[in-house]
């Protein structure tokens, strides 16, 4: 298969001087300046074929909008290589961006004051894309995403929901190999999420468009993406199956017991000896969680014990999600889980 | 050729918008009028105390102001990046620029355009007309192509310095006074360099070449053949720092460091 981005020991570094305290200091820093080299990006490295869509998730600060940046283009590496679409990103940029799709979440690729039609108009005479082409390619992607009733309105007259959708259309106006989504659902409702989901699925089959999608909300990746590369202080620390990731941190349940009697710690450790699991104080009174291993009989013979021991109220049972795998592997700071 | 589509694309995409906003177009259009009237004036102010500055009259001062007005025009329609620094380089809009497919300072050009501006050309013409006939200048068939590329390289000097100072965001983001700064040297270039020390002279004419938008070029027109050398360099300079600061541009586009987030 067909490698479309080539990561290899790629880095970035960044230069800030920091600036010494008191007037004496300001004075120093005048003629010499103290540099701290701080890295974003630790020579990370990764591939990514065609037809892949691919997580990419990390903290605030983690590294992944810098290497984003790199991968558009944007960004000059400090060292390592990139090769996107077969070509060096920030050395061919004006060649390179033709073959690639950016959306930025939190920055808009459309005018602000002009109606979004003309805003596809200027994207496309800059695209350079031929009339039959934009005619066939757009018609169907204006449908998918619901958006024929926008074209005449100008963009800054739009819901957040209804530009996002704008906004991936104009990204997608060339019909590029390599989508690169960042943040795309950040703050929108439930029903757009799904929109642009299900057309990010349908695009990718049907052009075996690539797709690197960062995001905050772990649900998108979920939807949408096999594959998560997960970074951290710079560096990769998972890359591979979402389905894996899951297997391997997210093997407990936790049940949550709410109790129709005063009890505390004491009385219910012993209820779970010899067995793989342990309580957890809930979050209101009464309520006392037991994580136990995601085993049929030890989570039968935990509630057959609680019940028989105390009254219950209420209880459920929680498979531990996502977005909690990978907070407990933050806090772990666990290398290639 | 596809740079020309794109630019008239955007050009009738700026117009639609303008016409919108039409009453904002007629205040920025009064102003500019308005502004260059007060300059007219002092210069005005200046020749009811003398008849001759350095041995320039009052007429020949004006022409040089109306001179000016012309490439001023043309690089405040289109050059006038004066808040690259904030809008792109601060609030990460080059980020943007950078993911399409055109060379980043055109893409700047097109955005930040403000074809208000070019009424200026007009005042200039006029207020050239105006001084040229009390002074008697007849001009030959060739003048309006040597205006033309008089003009075309005092703009491209104009250009040249601000495009050059909008490179540096590229490596230090921290607000300077300079773009400010820069407006009030680019008025000395207004008056005949012989009026100020040797100095601010050579500054004017090596360093921040602004006396080749306004004097030097002028000097042609007005048959001061002792300047005719500084004259024909016009374009040469013009050409030259344009070249240089696109050059710079493209060094430092690799020096951006994003916004942080």
């Amino acid at each position: 298969m067909e490698k479309v981005i080539d990561v290899q020991s790629l880095r970035k570094d960044f230069k800030s001087h920091s600036s010494r305290s008191g007037l004496k200091g300001a004075f120093r820093d005048l003629f010499t300046r103290n540099y701290k080299v701080i890295s974003a990006v630790k020579d990370i490295s990764f591939t990514v074929n065609e037809g892949e869509m691919v997580g990419y998730i990390g903290e605030n600060g983690a590294g992944k909008s810098t290497s984003i940046k790199m991968l558009t283009g944007i960004l000059t590496p400090t060292s390592g290589t990139v090769r996107v679409n077969g070509m060096d990103p920030h050395k061919e940029r004006e060649k390179f961006v033709r073959s690639i799709g950016v959306v930025f979440g939190q920055r808009s690729q459309l005018w602000w004051d002009i109606a979004v039609q003309e805003s596809f108009r200027l994207l496309k005479k800059v695209y350079n894309v031929p009339d039959d082409v934009y005619n066939e390619h757009m018609n169907h992607v204006i449908e998918s995403l619901d958006i024929g009733p926008l074209l005449d309105k100008p963009v800054r007259k739009l819901s957040l929901g209804q530009r996002m959708r704008c906004e991936l259309a104009a990204a997608l106006l060339h019909n590029p190999k390599l989508l690169f989504l960042d943040e795309p659902t950040i703050g929108l409702d439930v029903l757009v999420k799904l929109k642009i989901r299900n057309f990010l699925k349908e695009i990718n089959e049907k052009y075996k468009t690539t797709i690197l999608l960062t995001t905050h909300d772990l649900t998108d990746i979920e939807a949408l993406c096999d594959r998560v590369v997960m970074l951290d202080e710079g560096q990769i620390i998972y890359d591979g199956k979402l389905a894996k990731l899951r297997s391997n941190w997210g093997e407990g349940k936790q049940i949550e017991f709410q109790f129709g009697e005063d009890v505390n710690k004491e009385k219910l450790v012993p209820l779970l000896n010899e067995l793989e699991a342990e309580w957890t104080i809930g979050d209101r009174p009464n309520v006392f969680v037991a994580n136990v291993v995601n085993e049929e009989h030890v989570i039968s013979e935990v509630i057959g014990r609680v019940v028989a021991a105390h009254r219950i109220t209420d209880i459920k049972i929680h498979e531990i999600s996502t977005e909690e795998i990978i907070r407990n592997i933050y806090e772990e700071g666990m290398l290639n889980g | 050729m596809k740079h020309a589509t794109i630019f008239f694309l955007y050009v009738s995409q700026y117009m639609k918008t303008r016409l919108t906003y039409r009453v904002d177009m007629a205040m920025e259009i009064m102003s500019d009028l308005l502004f260059q009237a007060v300059n007219l004036i002092f210069i005005l102010v200046v020749f009811g105390h003398t008849n001759m500055l350095s041995g320039w009259s009052r007429d020949e001062i004006i022409f040089i102001y109306g001179f000016f007005l012309v490439p001023f025009a043309i690089f405040g329609a289109f050059f006038n990046i004066w808040d690259f620094n904030e809008r792109y380089i601060v609030k990460g809009e080059m980020d943007r620029i950078l993911t399409r497919p055109v060379h980043s300072l055109f893409q700047i050009i097109l955005e930040r355009m403000e074809l208000e501006s070019l009424f200026g050309m007009i005042t200039g013409i006029a207020v050239m007309v105006y001084a040229g006939s009390r002074l008697d200048l007849t001009l030959s068939w060739y003048d309006p192509f040597v205006f033309l590329m008089m003009v075309i390289g005092g703009a491209f000097v104009y250009a040249g310095i601000f495009v050059l100072l909008a490179s540096i965001s590229f490596w230090s983001d921290s607000r300077t006074s300079i773009m400010p700064m820069m407006y009030n040297i680019g008025n000395y270039g207004r008056y005949p360099v012989d009026i100020y020390n040797k100095v601010i002279r050579f500054i004017l004419t090596w360093i921040l070449p602004f006396a080749f938008v306004g004097v030097y070029p002028s000097a042609y027109f007005l048959g001061r053949e002792e300047w005719y050398g500084y004259a024909f360099l016009t374009p040469v300079i013009g050409f030259a720092f344009f070249g240089f600061a696109i050059f710079m541009w493209n060094i430092g586009v690799t020096k951006y460091r994003g916004a942080g987030n």
